[in-house]
C-alpha cells in the first residue's frame, strides 16, 4: 500500500499499436503493474503527439485505427519502482520511461465496497488451514430466508475466504428424521452441506455468528492443507471494475 | 444424543447404481447407520467422477440410467464409526472408504422443531 510521503511517479509513453507478445504494450504493462501489486495506474490516450521517430500520431486522419500516443502513469515507493523498472524497460520497446520525484499527500484508499486489496485477502498462503462443514436442512430458515443462503451471505459479509453449498440426496441427523428429495414434488427437504475453508482464527472468530444462526444442525472442523487458492479470478473481476 | 469435541468423519465413495440386497447401496448404508444409532449420515450425488475402475461416472441429463458418483458422509465418535466399518466392508463391493479426524463445533437439534 502506498503511504503518504516521498514517492516516485513513473510515466511511460508508448504507441497504442505497439505490441508486446501479441498484446498491446499498454495493456501488457497495465497487467504487469496490476499483478505486481502496484497501488494504482492510469492509462491515458493522447489525441496527437510525436516521438523519437518523428511520425505525427494523430486522430485527424479518416482512419479508425491510428497509432495514438498512450501514457501509462503510476505512483509507487522508490523501492517498488526500482524493482519494476527492469521488466518495464524490456516491455516498453521503443517507448519512453520517465520518473519524477513526487510527494504523496494522501494515499488513495481501497473502496469499502470493493474486494479487499491483495494484502488483506482472506487466505493468501498455501499451508495449514481449516475446513468447516456445516450440515443443515434445505428447509431450515433464518429470518424467513433459507438458512444456507443466509449463511453464505453472512460469511461473505465476514470476509470468509469461500464457501460452497452441496445438496445431499438422502440423509438424517440429530432429529433422526430422514431428509430426502421427493421424486415428483416441488417441496423438498434435502440435506445441505456447506463447505468452508479459511484459517483457524477467521473461522473461530466467526463461530459466535454461526452459533446464533444455526438452531439445528451439525458443524465440524477438520485440518486441511491449502495447495492452491487462486484469487486471480477475483483480481480479474477487480480489474474489470477498475477499467470500466 | 450428544456429540462434541474430537470425532471421526467417514466418507464412502461408490456409484449410484451399486446395490445391496436389491436396494440402492446408499440407502442401505443410511438405513444401517440409523440402525446402529450413528449420529447422522448424508448422501451426496456427484456430477462426474472416476474411481477404482477408472470408468467415468457421469449423470446423463436425458437418460434415466445414470451411474453418478455417490458420497456418503458419516460423522460420529470413533467407537460408533468403528461399529459401522465391518458392515461397510461387506456392503461396499467396489468403492472407497476414507476416515478423517474432525472437531465438532456444534451439534444441535430441537425437539419437534421440524415436525
Amino acid at each position: 500500500m502506498l503511504t503518504a510521503g516521498p514517492a516516485k511517479k513513473v510515466s511511460i509513453y508508448v504507441g497504442e499499436d505497439h505490441k508486446y507478445h501479441g498484446h498491446s504494450v499498454y495493456s501488457a504493462i497495465l497487467d504487469f503493474l496490476f499483478y505486481r501489486g502496484v497501488s494504482g495506474a492510469n492509462v491515458v490516450r493522447g489525441i496527437a503527439g510525436f516521438g523519437a521517430d518523428h511520425h505525427l500520431h494523430t486522430m485527424r486522419i479518416e482512419r479508425l485505427t491510428e497509432n495514438l500516443p498512450i501514457k501509462i502513469e503510476f505512483i509507487e515507493s522508490p523501492e517498488k519502482v526500482m524493482e519494476l523498472l527492469p521488466k518495464l524497460h524490456e516491455m516498453v520497446g521503443s517507448g519512453l520511461i520517465e520518473i519524477q520525484d513526487t510527494t504523496v499527500v494522501k494515499p488513495s484508499e481501497a473502496s469499502r465496497k470493493g474486494a479487499p486489496q491483495p494484502s488483506s485477502l482472506p487466505l493468501r498462503h498455501e499451508g495449514k488451514a481449516k475446513l468447516m462443514r456445516i450440515f443443515v436442512g434445505e428447509n431450515d430458515k433464518w429470518h424467513e430466508k433459507p438458512l444456507y443462503k443466509a449463511l453464505i451471505e453472512s460469511m461473505r459479509a465476514n470476509d470468509i475466504a469461500g464457501v460452497t453449498v452441496y445438496q445431499g440426496i438422502l440423509g438424517y441427523g440429530a432429529n433422526r428424521r430422514i431428509h430426502k428429495e421427493g421424486a415428483m414434488h416441488l417441496s423438498h427437504d434435502r440435506p445441505m452441506m456447506l463447505s468452508v475453508v479459511d484459517t483457524e482464527e477467521k473461522l473461530r472468530a466467526y463461530f459466535p455468528i454461526l452459533d446464533s444462526m444455526i438452531q439445528q444442525g451439525l458443524v465440524v472442523l477438520s485440518d486441511v492443507d491449502i495447495i492452491k487458492y487462486a484469487h486471480n479470478y477475483e483480481g480479474d473481476e477487480r480489474r474489470k471494475e477498475a477499467r470500466t | 444424543m450428544k456429540l462434541e469435541g474430537k470425532a471421526k468423519m467417514l466418507r464412502i465413495h461408490f456409484g449410484e447404481d451399486d446395490k445391496w440386497n436389491d436396494k440402492p447401496l446408499y440407502r442401505a448404508i443410511v438405513e444401517k447407520c440409523r440402525e446402529l444409532d450413528i449420529a447422522g449420515a448424508t448422501v451426496f450425488r456427484g456430477i462426474e467422477g472416476y474411481g477404482a475402475s477408472t470408468l467415468i461416472h457421469r449423470s446423463h441429463l436425458l437418460s434415466f440410467s445414470s451411474d453418478a458418483p455417490i458420497m456418503v458422509s458419516v460423522i460420529d465418535t470413533e467407537e460408533k464409526v468403528q461399529t459401522l466399518l465391518p458392515f461397510l466392508d461387506k456392503m461396499v463391493g467396489e468403492g472407497l472408504i476414507a476416515l478423517s479426524e474432525v472437531e465438532v463445533i456444534k451439534y444441535v437439534h430441537q425437539e419437534g422443531a421440524r415436525s
